[in-house]
């Protein structure tokens, strides 16, 4: 009777810690393949078919439609260049070099990935739209209120990340490194 | 003394325990593609019909279709069956605008993709199928010449195509619509020419 009990005790356990693994893995992010550079991460391998077990499960978990090989690369920031989680009561520049593409476009995502409504319902900057100077492709300014200059609304005071996406870009899924240098600063400015 | 043989005598249990849960950790995660409820299939298939391509809603605040989709991107997407047949995607880039495709399988491999620019001369001509669909269709090919098209193998017989355009200046996405509306999708046997 001990011993069953004992079995039972331990398959229970084992499932419940199996599944919590799996709970937090597919919450947590893609699994291994992550590839850092500064502020920013991407999961370059998801889009391709040698994505690892760990991205398949969590794009299946989330709904993502991840971005092809050949189509581009997505890069998320979730805390600036310090490391400092992005915190909305604070204004943020976003400003730099981006490696070569055709396009880029930078959006503010909640963590889960959707938009944040505002009052311009301005949600991001495409590489064409943007003013720019003239050796800083990149020079985005993410704030509550109004800014001059590229000017990002946070909408409301929630917990964001911003999204950079190269479209065409000759950034390749086989990088296991980003040279941070190749990707913009994110930088906090004043808080609220 | 006493003690320690009873802690002693747990160890092969909490052993067993984690062996448990590793076997249960790794099989629920290969499980997850074909278990998730609201994979991207899931979320297209009330969006799209089958082998025809149509317009996603623009993405707005509240009404996205996925998670991490680009606002400044137009989408149209192409569900496919290929129990029905070989699917032909067809038509002519034009321009200059940015067109992205991507070919996704029931569980979500991405098994191909392309921009405009990988085209050959602007003209798109794609055509997914099953390896035996593909054999079927070699038999008939002509031997001094190769297809003109790109023929695909998809690793599943359910999948969609997306086509994405992006609207580079906010008042680009009449052109992107445009440029999107010159691409179609459809069973080979009921595509003309």
């Amino acid at each position: 009777m001990e011993n069953f009990l004992r079995t039972l005790a331990t398959l229970l356990i084992g499932v419940a810690l199996g599944l919590f693994a799996t709970y937090m893995a597919v919450e947590r992010g893609y699994g291994f393949g992550a590839v850092n550079a500064g502020a920013w991460r991407a999961w370059p391998k998801t889009g391709s078919p040698e994505a690892d077990p760990y991205a398949r499960a969590v794009v299946a978990r989330t709904g993502e439609i991840p971005l092809g090989l050949a189509e581009g690369l997505m890069f998320i920031a979730d805390s600036d260049d310090t490391g400092a989680p992005l915190d909305p009561k604070c204004d943020y520049t976003i400003r730099g070099r981006t490696p070569p593409a055709r396009y880029w476009t930078l959006t503010l995502m909640t963590p889960r990935g959707f938009l944040i409504d505002n009052d311009l319902k301005r949600f991001g900057f495409t590489s064409a739209e943007i003013v720019r100077e003239r050796e800083t492709p990149l020079d985005v300014i993410i704030s509550a209120s109004a800014r001059p200059g590229n000017w990002l609304p946070l909408g409301r005071p929630a917990p964001f990340v911003a999204v950079l996406r190269l479209y065409d870009t000759i950034v390749r899924a086989s990088a296991s490194a980003i040279d941070a240098r190749s990707l913009p600063s994110v930088v906090r400015g004043s808080c609220s | 003394m006493k003690q320690l043989d009873r802690i002693l005598g747990w160890v092969p249990w909490i052993f067993g325990a984690l062996i448990i849960a590793g076997i249960v950790h790794i099989l629920s995660i290969l499980a997850m593609p074909r278990l998730a409820p609201n994979d991207s299939y899931s979320q297209l298939a009330g969006a799209a019909p089958l082998s025809r391509l149509a317009p996603l809603p623009a993405i707005a605040p509240g009404s996205e279709l996925a998670p991490f989709e680009d606002p400044a991107m137009l989408a149209s997407i192409c569900r496919y069956d290929l129990d029905r047949g070989p699917l032909r995607l067809r038509g002519n880039f034009g321009g200059d605008q940015l067109i992205l495709l991507s070919f996704h399988s029931r569980f979500g491999e991405v098994f191909y993709s392309m921009t405009d620019r990988s085209a050959t001369r602007g003209v798109l001509d794609i055509l997914v199928l099953t390896s035996l669909q593909l054999a079927a269709i070699e038999a008939y090919d002509s031997e001094d010449e190769l297809p003109s098209e790109l023929r695909l193998i998809a690793p599943d017989k359910l999948g969609y195509v997306i086509i994405r355009g992006l609207a580079a200046q906010p008042g680009g996405r009449d052109t992107a619509t445009t440029r999107l509306n010159a691409l179609a999708c459809g069973l080979e046997a009921s595509l003309p020419g």
